[in-house]
């Protein structure tokens, strides 16, 4: 099951390669009722303590697969299931200290049955997505 | 009506899954939800296909397998399948009439696969007032054959702010006359009868809710393959407060409607364990007590 916030605890964890902390990982869920292709979505913002990441700084992990933010706009035969998290992976050499961090993360989708210009605002009337996460 | 597995000669009554959005993949499973509507003597069931269906758009066989274990277990009628055809799946550019009809096919037979024979078929609109792509008449029209094929209705839902008297509703009428088909319809979403709307959000301007008098449904009912008895506050003594849901039944009744009601609840506190439950629980006496069932 998943946790009730949108930003899950389970996923945030610092990412490793080649024995080199290369950046970290977070989880989060949609509130949407419904799954949406990847060309639905618009790309993401992660602030962490105040510093913020967006564009080719971080991938989205969708069912096992990484994709670049740039490349998502094309793929509309993907879908991001509904009650799996998707997960970020925020390029940040060093990671992130142990500790409590301050999480937020930014993003939209289309409903084209809504009218166009919701577009950009569709998630902010789930209010914004904020968690104090801990880093072990 | 198309989708009657007994000819009650009344509305039967059913559920949305939409209703427990709230708590689906959190505090309830497809099980619980399964379990809780057969509580209810309900046997309609709406699902949202790529909200509901593992895998969507291609569930495995395991997973249809378990589809059809628990239909069975709970006793549930696979009513209405809601989907959506994205025409702003791609920013910037809206979908070609064969893109959207590529769409509209793969859940065609998706639902056919599942048991579905009404299809929610949500539209892409263009501005405020969702008016549908102008291309709409164009894919639906591809599909008809294959509608038919698999035997299933596609239809638009008529949702405020719309309303039963607007050119929306007459152009989906003259397209059906035009086409004389049985494979394209409409569901009618009782939120048009809604006459005293509570606010839902604090701001919310409740001034400019336009609705419908309940014998607007009379000359459209020919057309409507199922309906969404959308909610929003039931009270203790069991009468939805914004709806005027003694009439609306009644005017189904008597005109014989047979057809699903699905129950949509759209109050607060979707979210809290149980609510949607009882709110739900609340609104199946309502409907037995004004239905005799």
């Amino acid at each position: 099951m998943l946790e009730r916030e949108q930003i899950q605890s389970r996923g945030f964890r610092n990412v490793v390669a080649d024995g080199v902390v290369t950046g970290f990982q977070v989880a989060f869920r949609s509130l949407y009722y419904r799954g949406v292709w990847l060309s639905q979505l618009r790309p993401a913002t992660v602030i962490v303590d105040g510093e913020t990441f967006n564009g080719d700084q971080l991938t989205w992990t969708i069912s096992g697969k990484t994709y670049e933010q740039a490349e998502m706009a094309a793929l509309g035969n993907i879908n991001w299931p509904l009650l799996e998290p998707a997960l970020l992976t925020i390029r940040k050499p060093g990671g992130l200290a142990q500790g409590f961090h301050d999480i937020e993360i930014k993003y939209s989708f289309s409903a084209s049955y809504m009218p166009p210009v919701m577009d950009e605002l569709m998630t902010q009337i789930h209010g914004p997505a904020k968690r104090r996460l801990l880093m072990v | 009506m198309g989708n009657s597995t007994q000819n009650s000669g009344k509305p039967k009554r059913g559920v949305s899954l939409y209703s427990y959005s709230g708590e689906y993949g959190v505090t309830m499973t497809m099980e619980d939800m399964f379990a809780d509507i057969h509580d209810m003597g309900a046997r309609g069931l709406e699902i949202l296909a790529n909200g509901h269906i593992d895998g969507y758009p291609e569930p495995t066989d395991e997973w249809v397998e378990n589809w059809f274990h628990l239909l069975k277990k709970y006793d549930l009628v696979p009513v209405e399948y809601g989907h959506w055809v994205d025409s702003r799946l791609y920013q910037g550019r809206e979908l070609s009439t064969q893109e959207s009809y590529d769409m509209l096919i793969r859940d065609i037979k998706l639902a056919n696969r599942l048991g579905f024979t009404v299809l929610r078929t949500k539209l892409g609109v263009i501005d405020d007032d969702l008016t549908p792509v102008k291309n709409w008449r164009e894919f639906i029209a591809m599909a008809l054959p294959d509608a038919e094929k698999y035997n299933v209705r596609m239809c638009p839902e008529i949702h405020n702010p719309t309303v039963l008297r607007s050119k929306m509703v007459e152009d989906y009428v003259e397209f059906i006359e035009k086409e004389k088909t049985k494979h394209f319809g409409i569901n009618v979403d009782f939120g048009v009868f809604q006459t005293d709307p509570i606010k839902m959000w604090e701001g919310q301007d409740l001034s400019v809710l336009k609705f419908s008098a309940v014998e607007d449904i009379i000359p459209l009912l020919p057309y409507v393959y199922a309906c969404h008895a959308k909610f929003v506050n039931m009270s203790d003594d069991f009468v939805e407060t914004t709806t005027p849901y003694d009439r609306v039944l009644k005017v189904l009744i008597d005109h014989k409607w047979d057809g699903y009601l699905l129950s949509e609840y759209e109050g607060k506190d979707k979210d809290v364990p149980g609510y949607v439950s009882g709110q739900l629980r609340r609104q199946h006496i309502m409907m037995k007590r004004l239905l005799g069932d």
